[in-house]
């Protein structure tokens, strides 16, 4: 028996406000315990929240780069449950009228296009945290992430493999990063996921029973966690017993997950309209505002790049993973004058390699996009050799010089003239004898120690690929 | 006459006159409740010192020629649900026995800023449910008109305070009638405000939705100074209305009775409503007619309704509103149990009293699953209804005159032992609170030996302004000793 | 309408034992009857109400309380947080 699992992703995103949700204390990670709190985010009595603007304006903005509809009426409404981190014993967030819905994720999952439908995505405030240790006195409370803005992100059960789901998550913190609205730091917390699992046997278009797992807290943590629960059901199936409806609490480091609660366990939430709030109303002008706000997203500018481009899916990602880099990088496609190709080479190859060593981001070097093409178009028309290029972008990212001073200065300039070339090989010839009889002979790759004679004749300046054909031209005659 | 027992507009006028001091006028109530609290009981805490401090702050600057608020200098008792930095704070309960805020509820910042001394904390039915006062954890207030008897809830501290010159003004709530019962059964004047008019941050939240602070005095004219200081919007309180709120006391004798429209809903005579009570109720009305209103009998058909979707809803903000109090981060724990929820469960089985605990069951129940819509979504509906009721029948006239109880104080345990009898106190009132709508109990006679009666005058939204005139009207004329502190 | 008393006292996290519930079961009763009253109308859809908007708050930071006010009614603290019994998370 074939199966197939069916997979649902709830994903939680810290938003970057510089305030919490319902009150003005700081939004930041890191805070001493209980330092970053107020009346308010510690559910004190006779206090009541405030709805920050931004929070609405981030789902907003979110909602759009996912292609869904805004709701532009809603409200929050009242989840009541009791749990020490969470101060009010009800979270307010919302319940059956999220300002998001019915939007969509195209993913690149190992080069083909996967569409994700977006069920919806709504606001709502984070807890606090638990603190555990052998030695304290108990389980120990911090309120500072009390009302931290969260938007969730609910994904249809489109995923029909871990791969899948892992792309889908990564695409989603790039998004997010690129709209400069979470850092999307996972090890500070600012992304987590909750996981829905069924199998199937393959070409049933029924449904399976959906179990849910929680603490899922790296995307890599979620492949294993999927492929744990698909395996884990598969074998319940095949033993001939049946999948319950049940929440499960994964454990990373223990490569497993144990039941956290049964159906007749499962929570009564009472959800009901937070009557300390109002509703919240966006303007179609707004919206629409933020929609033409919109920049081009991650995953659309990694198949445009492929396209237009023609770069591998892998560079292509990795370009559009870091904006200073993708910023540059069209900037040097909008000067023209070389192949997009090599500039992406020595934007992915020497460039990072040369910023990681020194610790530094792009825009912080002395490099601009003039000057990389200006460097690459030389080393196109054969005006310097690859290897002096080495030497010149160095320069440029640590000096702001261009590239002809370089050039001059270090004396790159390229010999390219076949003329000149020619009399040097010739030279080189005549000094080995023994090596063109070899070739004559039969042993085709003396070639290359013969045109290495030549560069190291011509200092490094030759141009190796002219030599290599002058050379062979010679010996021929 | 004693300084305790002065409205506050007199009190207001002699401060500016230089006649006497805010320290004289304090010190005048702190001794009138030295004598007299340990038979009212109307006080929770006591802050006398801190009283006596702004009374001197406000004294020096009087001397020194600043103009102040207009209540600056008077001094004033706060229900004990309402956040006081620094003071402790208990709403009644032995769940908030050790409470004290770190921060004032907005009210208090607006009392603090006009530089006014506060008195201390009033008593008060435990979290606002509670019709007498006897759900008190502390004490029972007595009615100082009768000692016998409850002085209303929940807010009968500050009816009992205002009553027996232990305050000139007081702050209470209204959620279901917790300010106009009261200030009915003590003889007193009490508003519950549109919803909205009064910030409800610092509030104790026991009904979100219904909840209201608002003012209690022996006077209408004094309502109303304390009313123009407290309302106003709050950006804190999101459901605080923004809009120019005025002052509300310039303008009161500016009022003519002449073709003022008076609707009398005849839900509210009906026989839940004490014959006599009814009777100097119509006759207070019929003055007012005598004098020029006129009078128009209407029908307010969903009133029988009211006080089930009152309690459905009151009940399920509640259970909510009410779950914070679990022992982790403030007020009572209990020391049994193992374990997390046991922890939870005693500490609120054995902070909490007995009313608290049934409303609170109550409302878990009319929110869980498979019983949300047959009784919180219908109690909405509800709600729309008579809302809509008021609306229309204000087409028709200016204000609706009611019975505020539909009976006088009774006797301290009477009711005690039977909850649903409790709860009939309040039909003349909820309808006010589920329609959001302004209210002002008045007193207008008293039956049997010397129990207060009082008229409800409900006006549409932000219509405090006619409430004001015409009961200050109806005070004028009635001929009644209205604003006397009772004798004690 | 019988109601599951235990089930509402655990949902609300109030202990209620064995020999109380015969006595609560009575009290909610006589509740819920009364509350039962109400008229033959369709429930309400709890739709927010798009002609009063809800003024939102800048994002600015605004202070917070000092650590010690946050936790001056602890009933128990450690290190700087509150205390319960030990939970797994």
């Amino acid at each position: 028996m074939e199966y197939e699992m069916i997979v649902g992703l709830e994903v939680h995103a810290e938003l970057s406000t510089h305030s919490k949700i319902y009150c003005g204390c700081k939004n930041a990670f890191g805070g001493e315990v209980n330092s970053q709190c107020c009346e308010i985010c510690t559910g004190l009595p006779g206090t009541l929240p405030s709805l920050n603007e931004k929070v609405v304006e981030y789902a907003i903005k979110m909602g759009h780069a996912l292609g869904c509809t805004i709701n532009p009426v809603t409200k929050q409404d009242r989840k009541n449950y009791f749990y020490p981190d969470l101060p009010k014993a009800y979270q307010i967030s919302q319940y059956d009228l999220p300002l998001c819905e019915q939007g969509h994720l195209d993913v690149l999952v190992e080069d083909e296009v996967k569409r994700i439908g977006i069920t919806r995505i709504h606001i709502e405030e984070d807890a606090g945290k638990l603190l555990h240790d052998e030695s304290f006195s108990g389980s120990l409370v911090d309120f500072n992430r009390c009302g931290v803005p969260l938007i969730e992100i609910v994904s249809e059960p489109d995923f029909r493999s871990s791969k899948e789901a892992k792309a889908y998550l990564e695409a989603l913190k790039q998004i997010l990063i690129y709209l400069d609205i979470s850092d999307g730091k996972m090890q500070e917390g600012s992304i987590r996921c909750d996981v829905n699992v069924s199998v199937r046997e393959k070409g049933s278009d029924i449904f399976g029973t959906r179990v849910e797992m929680k603490n899922v807290n790296t995307f890599s943590g979620a492949v294993r966690a999927i492929e744990y629960e698909a395996a884990r059901q598969i074998e319940v199936l095949e033993s001939g017993g049946t999948i319950s409806q049940e929440t499960r609490r994964w454990d990373d480091s223990k490569g497993v997950n144990v039941l956290l609660r049964s159906k007749e366990d499962a929570m009564d939430y009472r959800y009901f309209p937070e009557p300390d709030l109002g509703a919240i109303v966006v303007s179609e002008a707004l919206i629409r505002q933020m929609k033409d706000a919109l920049p081009e997203l991650p995953n659309k500018k990694t198949m445009r790049y492929m396209r237009e481009f023609e770069l591998p899916s892998f560079d292509a990602g990795l370009l559009v993973e870091n904006r200073d880099k993708a910023r540059f990088f069209e900037a040097c496609t909008a000067i023209g004058g070389c192949s997009p190709k090599n500039i992406a080479n020595w934007i992915l190859g020497d460039i990072t390699r040369i910023l990681r060593e020194n610790k530094q981001e792009l825009p912080e070097s002395c490099i601009t996009p003039e000057k990389l093409v200006d460097m690459v178009a030389r080393i196109e028309k054969g005006e310097i050799s690859n290897a002096a290029g080495k030497t010149i972008v160095e320069v440029l990212l640590a000096e702001d010089k261009d590239v002809a001073q370089i050039v001059e200065e270090k004396g790159l300039g390229q010999i390219s003239d076949s003329s000149a070339l020619e009399d040097l090989a010739r030279e080189v010839l005549a000094a080995n004898e023994k090596a063109v009889e070899q070739y004559r002979g039969g042993k085709t790759n003396v070639l290359g120690f013969l045109v290495g004679q030549c560069m190291k004749a011509s200092k490094g300046k030759g141009n190796p690929a002219l030599l290599r054909e002058i050379m062979l031209k010679l010996i021929e005659e | 006459m004693n300084l305790y027992e002065m409205s506050a507009a007199m009190l207001a006028r002699k401060l500016r006159n230089k006649e006497c001091s805010s320290q004289e006028i304090t010190q005048s109530v702190l001794g009138r409740i030295q004598a007299v609290e340990g038979q009212v009981g109307a006080y929770i805490t006591l802050t006398p010192e801190q009283a006596l401090e702004t009374a001197k702050q406000v004294d020096k600057r009087l001397a020194a020629g600043e103009k102040l608020a207009p209540l600056a200098g008077i001094p004033i008792g706060i229900k004990d649900n309402i956040c006081t930095k620094d003071v402790v704070t208990t709403c009644a309960s032995k769940m908030l026995h050790n409470f004290v805020p770190p921060y004032s509820a907005y009210v208090v910042r607006q009392v603090e800023r006009a530089g006014m001394p506060i008195l201390g904390k009033l008593n008060m039915d435990e979290f606002a449910m509670g019709s007498s006062c006897e759900n008190s954890h502390y004490k029972k207030t007595k009615n100082p008109r009768d000692l016998t008897r409850v002085p209303g809830g929940s807010s009968g501290g500050s009816a009992a305070a205002v009553t027996a010159g232990e305050a000139i003004l007081a702050l209470g709530s209204d959620t279901g009638g917790s300010i106009r019962q009261p200030a009915a059964y003590c003889g007193t004047v009490g508003l519950k405000p549109t919803y909205g008019s009064v910030s409800r941050y610092g509030l104790v939240a026991f009904a979100s939705s219904l909840d209201q602070i608002g003012p209690l005095g022996r006077t209408v004219e004094d309502v109303a100074m304390l009313y123009s200081l407290i309302s106003g919007y709050d950006p804190k309180d999101a459901t605080s209305v923004n809009r120019t709120y005025t002052d509300f006391v310039a303008g009161l004798n500016d009022f003519q009775v002449n073709g003022l429209k008076i609707g009398i809903p005849k839900e509210y005579f009906g026989d839940g409503v004490d014959q006599e009570i009814k009777e100097k109720v119509l006759a207070a009305i019929k003055l007012l007619e005598k004098n020029g209103a006129e009078v128009k009998e209407i029908s307010l058909p969903s009133t029988d309704y009211a006080l089930s979707a009152y309690y459905i809803i009151a009940c399920a903000e509640a259970s909510s509103n009410l779950a914070r109090f679990d022992g982790v981060k403030y007020g009572y724990r209990s020391g049994k149990g193992e374990g997390l929820t046991e922890m939870y469960e005693y500490t609120r089985r054995e902070g909490f009293g007995d009313e608290v605990k049934r409303r609170i069951m109550l409302g878990t129940f009319v929110l869980s699953s498979g019983y949300i819509d047959a009784y919180y979504k219908k109690a909405k509906a509800t709600q729309a209804i008579i809302a809509d009721e008021f609306r229309a029948a204000f087409e028709q006239v200016d204000l609706i005159m009611t019975p505020t109880a539909p009976d006088t104080a009774f006797r301290i345990g009477e009711r005690s032992a039977d909850p649903l009898k409790m709860y009939l106190s309040d039909i003349c009132t909820v309808t006010v609170n589920i329609a959001g709508l302004p209210a002002l109990s008045v007193p207008c006679g008293e039956i049997g030996r010397g129990l207060p009666v009082g008229l409800q005058m409900i006006a549409p939204h932000f219509g405090e302004d006619l409430l004001f005139k015409a009961a200050h009207y109806y005070e004028k004329i009635s001929g009644l000793r209205l604003a006397d502190v009772a004798a004690l | 309408m019988e109601i599951d008393v235990m089930k509402i006292a655990r949902l609300s996290r109030i202990k209620v034992t064995e020999d109380e519930l015969a006595h609560f079961q009575k009290e909610m009763q006589n509740m819920i009857n009364m509350v039962e009253k109400l008229p033959d109308i369709p429930v309400a859809s709890l739709a927010p109400d798009k002609d009063h908007p809800m003024g939102l708050r800048k994002d600015e930071i605004q202070r917070s309380l000092r650590r010690d006010e946050v936790l001056q009614n602890a009933p128990e603290t450690e290190a700087g947080c509150f205390v319960v019994p030990n939970v797994m998370d």
